[in-house]
């Protein structure tokens, strides 16, 4: 099958995939780049699991054609922040249990951080909106919003950064 | 919530693995890779019953692919689900069948190096099936003359006839229900039912299997029994346990979708085994919601009741379609007679439970096991009782409940117990005042398009399967505990944590139990060749049967720890204590009272292995001998639009009696989640079957198979959770589960609470717009009349 080049920055690395025409932005991040925290839910733009910031947009990479990214800045959960110097969004899906079998928490803290980039003050029903993409099927979404609000509450005060984690 | 007995249970702490989890590395099945690894997909029936006329793969082998069909397989039959005792395990299935019984079914499996080349092989394969008659509905299969799905099954070595597609029949009787009905100044009757829902995890089914170089396998399956997996890979495919290893793998969601060794999991080891190479095999969305989803229930209900409202009598008569395999109708219908016998005291009841085969995906546990099917229809009743009566519907369940002191069938008629822990008053009368009960009104004074109306719906669930004598249900846990030389711990056991925090929970105790502070407490990786048996994490057993036997564990160990220090510091092992030193980062051994005698846990360690002494490590296997009721009330508020049938749920109080609660925070997520998923039950949910094809209404697509999103939840100031103050003597620290009691009572909460905004009585589930409108339609064609 022919293959194209493309190339992406993933997390502020700049990657060289050989992709086929057909082929998703979330298989190209998976199976190409071994990106395993993008994960897939439903292949069908659903449940918002493989949701990553591609150029400042949160979109599911499941319904990105790889080739389309070419060029341009992938941000995936690894990119928020790492467990040394994690982003406030994931100190506080920790600490307000927003987190249970965890497997929409890549999609969701991601869909969390475009929404906070965006608009760093929202309000409730923003961040329901905001998250509306990203099914869970365990917590019932309480927590997750409680965690997204303490965020920005954290991030209108400017600190956190450098807390413990 | 802090408990000034304990230093760690009950107190809110970050989960072990809560930073692999948002910082993208905690894995799943479908993310493990391994080298040379090949990708499997299925060839699925597109017929709902026929039988498989040929097979030609040679085309997909010349493209390079490794075929399997039927003949490749074991014709061994089993049941995916190994929880029952042999004799009452009914076996109806093979690895891939010789016909098949519901569109969706795998019939042929290809391997190939990758995703696009399988896809190819699989659209070269050339099946031709002869279609046979099907059919849908439970009612029509029991009819003579219907398509007949199985002749005969196995019942444990027994051949069992198969007549009608009544895969089994069960029936409880106790006291004389006809007499207990003239008895009663009442009776009231109706009937229920539920729909197919899908369990929706968020992770679809995956395995990974590798062959080993001694003839045995490595699997990593999306799976909550690693040990049960393991036996049933043996006995198909014939390889000792010891060469057979399944791994511990998180799991992305589970609400009991792999209570069972999922089909895929033994097409995956037979491809391996064939090609001598690892495969993976992960289901897409639409083929995991052909693989399972829950019981539905069509429930006859009678009730006989006294003016004041106390219960005489209690006749309950189900039908399940189970779909096209029976994986655990018998256990299910043993334990709808036990939800319905255990919610309220009936003098005489009965109960009649028919699991019945029809062309549809077999059906097998989801959160609650039949439970929110019959408490749905319980709790649908005891409020029209309590209307008939002019009762206070609170005042009703408080008349006529199940509690303290009393015997309890639980997980059916052979698992009888006492509960010896209580908050079902408690958590009425306060969720009576938080809602704002006594301001409901009735219906008839709601006026306007938009009514709100407030329903209160009551439950339990068991925590495990546990009873005084062993019985036809299997239950045991074991657990390995050790001390580091640093004094760190190890907390070893085949228990999986569905994201409830059971690992957790049981890392607590441990914590506890040792003195040792929680972040020195590690929860080891773990598969079937390094633990002892566990059942299953199922059952809402994890935290009161899994984590009993962690601390079971940590007791023999702190022996052994007490033992040696006592040699170090010269003093009777029975006087000491062992405290945590936070300062320390420690657990320390001490003697009270006499400040010299102290030493830390490490130095103990550190001591018994240089001197030869040996590791302080205790293993244990533990049976629970009851399975406490966690009970839980939900109250619900509403709002009905009467021009269009839409409701949506405004307010919710969700309550539970866990006995001690271990996470304060998760096991509040617990009671949230379980609510979302109870509102789903009753108002969104359902699988529905086109009659003309056999396949999914949806589809297959979550597009069309609704589930809340966070839009749709009630929002956070008008949600409120609490737990009742009560101890469980039986359980670890005095603990009880909370898991699928929390969406047990939820859909009679809220067919309760339409019937409080309009007056009408909704008893199909989901109670969708439509069916709304028409009952809204048809009460005022009746009103019409009347007049």
């Amino acid at each position: 099958m022919t293959t194209y080049p493309i190339d992406i920055k993933v997390n502020g690395e700049w990657k060289r995939a050989e992709v086929t025409a057909r082929e998703t932005l979330l298989d190209a991040l998976r199976n190409r780049l071994r990106a395993f925290e993008v994960k897939d839910g439903c292949s069908q733009g659903d449940c918002g699991a493989c949701t990553v910031i591609l150029a400042g947009r949160a979109v599911n990479a499941c319904l990105t054609l790889a080739v389309q990214a070419n060029g341009k800045e992938i941000t995936t959960l690894k990119g928020v922040g790492t467990s040394e110097n994690p982003d406030p969004l994931q100190k506080s899906f920790v600490e307000h249990g927003a987190i249970q079998c965890g497997f929409c928490t890549p999609g969701v803290v991601v869909s969390a951080k475009a929404l906070l980039e965006a608009n760093p003050n929202p309000n409730r029903e923003e961040i329901r909106e905001g998250i509306s993409g990203n099914l869970c099927r365990c917590t019932g979404y309480t927590q997750i919003v409680e965690a997204i609000e303490d965020a920005a509450a954290h991030g209108r005060r400017g600190v956190g950064e450098r807390e413990d984690a | 919530m802090n408990d000034d007995r304990f230093d760690v249970i009950g107190r809110v702490t970050r989960r072990q693995d809560g930073h692999a989890m948002v910082t993208g590395r905690q894995l799943y099945s479908s993310d493990i890779s391994l080298p040379n690894m090949l990708q499997a997909r299925v060839l699925r029936s597109p017929y709902p019953h026929a039988r498989i006329a040929a097979i030609d793969t040679s085309e997909a082998e010349r493209l390079g692919a490794v075929c399997i069909t039927p003949e490749d397989v074991p014709r061994v039959k089993y049941n995916e689900r190994q929880v029952s005792v042999p004799a009452k395990t009914y076996r109806d299935r093979t690895v891939l069948p010789d016909k098949v019984r519901h569109v969706g079914q795998g019939v042929v499996a290809v391997a190939a190096r990758t995703e696009a080349l399988a896809d190819r092989a699989l659209d070269a394969l050339d099946v031709e099936f002869e279609s046979l008659p099907a059919v849908f509905d439970p009612h029509e299969a029991m009819r003579d003359g219907a398509p007949q799905l199985h002749d005969a099954v196995l019942l444990g070595e027994t051949v069992l006839p198969i007549e009608r597609n009544i895969a089994c029949y069960r029936e409880a009787v106790e006291g004389d229900v006809a007499r207990g009905l003239e008895e009663a100044d009442l009776v009231v009757e109706n009937e229920f039912t539920t729909g197919r829902a899908y369990h929706g995890q968020l992770e679809s089914k995956a395995v990974v299997c590798r062959p080993e170089a001694d003839g045995g396998i490595t699997v990593w399956a999306t799976a909550q029994s690693i040990h049960n997996t393991r036996q049933l890979l043996g006995s198909l495919f014939d390889i000792p346990l010891s060469k057979i290893n399944v791994q511990r793998v998180p799991i992305g969601g589970s609400f009991g979708s792999s209570i069972q060794m999922n089909s895929s999991v033994a097409v995956c080891v037979a491809l391996a085994l064939k090609a001598q190479k690892s495969v993976k095999l992960v289901l897409t969305r639409e083929e995991d919601m052909y693989d399972h989803c829950k019981y539905p229930s069509n429930i006859h209900l009678t009730y006989g009741v006294k003016r004041d409202g106390t219960l005489t009598a209690g006749y309950l008569k189900t039908v399940v379609d189970i779909g096209g395999h029976n994986i655990q109708a018998y256990p299910l219908l043993g334990c709808m007679a036990g939800w319905f016998v255990s919610l309220y005291r009936l003098p005489h009841l009965k109960f009649e439970g028919t699991a019945v085969y029809t062309n549809k995906a077999p059906a097998c546990a989801m959160q609650g096991y039949g439970n929110p099917q019959v408490t749905f229809a319980v709790e649908s009743m005891m409020d029209t009782i309590a209307e008939e009566l002019d009762i206070d519907p609170i005042d009703v369940r408080l008349k006529n409940y199940v509690g303290l002191g009393e015997t309890f069938w639980g997980q059916g008629p052979t698992v009888r117990s006492v509960i010896r822990s209580c908050g079902v008053e408690e958590m009425l009368l306060k969720g009576k005042a938080m809602v704002g009960w006594e301001g409901r009104g009735s219906s008839t004074s709601k006026t306007g398009r938009f009514r709100r109306g407030i329903g209160v719906g009551r439950g339990f669930h068991t925590s495990g399967t546990g009873a005084p004598t062993p019985g036809e249900v299997i239950d045991y846990s074991t657990a390995m505990v050790k001390i580091n030389e640093d004094g760190s711990v190890d907390c070893l056991t085949a228990l999986m944590c569905h994201g409830g925090g059971t690992l957790d929970a049981g890392a607590k105790m441990v914590a506890e139990e040792l003195g040792v502070p929680l972040d020195r407490v590690g929860i080891s990786p773990s598969n079937t060749r390094s633990t002892g048996y566990d059942v299953c994490t199922h059952a809402t057993r994890g935290v009161y049967c899994g984590g009993a036997s962690l601390l079971r564990a940590a007791q023999d160990v702190k022996k052994i720890l007490f033992d040696f220090a006592s040699r170090i510091i010269d003093v009777n092992p029975d006087a000491l204590k062992v405290r945590p030193d936070t300062s320390r980062g420690q657990g320390v051994v001490c003697l009270p009272g006499a400040p010299a005698k102290r030493i830390t846990v490490a130095e103990v360690a550190k001591t018994a292995q240089i001197k030869g002494w040996g590791s302080i490590i205790a293993v244990v296997s533990h049976r629970q001998v009851n399975c406490p009721p966690c009970f839980v009330v939900n109250f619900v508020e509403v709002e009905v639009d009467t021009a269009t049938g839409q409701i949506r749920p405004m307010r919710a109080v969700a309550a539970v009696d866990a006995g001690t609660v271990i996470n304060p925070d998760l096991a509040a997520g617990q009671l949230e989640g379980g609510l979302c998923r109870g509102i789903g039950l009753a108002l969104l949910e359902d699988t529905t079957y086109k009659p003309d094809t056999g396949e999914l209404t949806c589809g297959g697509y979550l597009t069309d198979y609704k589930v809340y999103t966070a839009q749709d939840m009630p929002s956070l100031e008008d949600l409120s959770t609490f737990f009742a103050d009560t101890y469980e003597p039986s359980g670890p620290f005095g603990a009880k589960g909370v898991g699928e009691a929390a969406n047990n009572a939820t859909a009679g909460a809220v067919a309760n609470a339409i019937y409080n905004a309009v007056g009408i009585r909704l008893t199909e589930a989901p109670i969708t717009p439509e069916r709304v409108l028409s009952a809204l339609t048809r009460d005022a064609e009746q009103l019409q009349q009347g007049r």
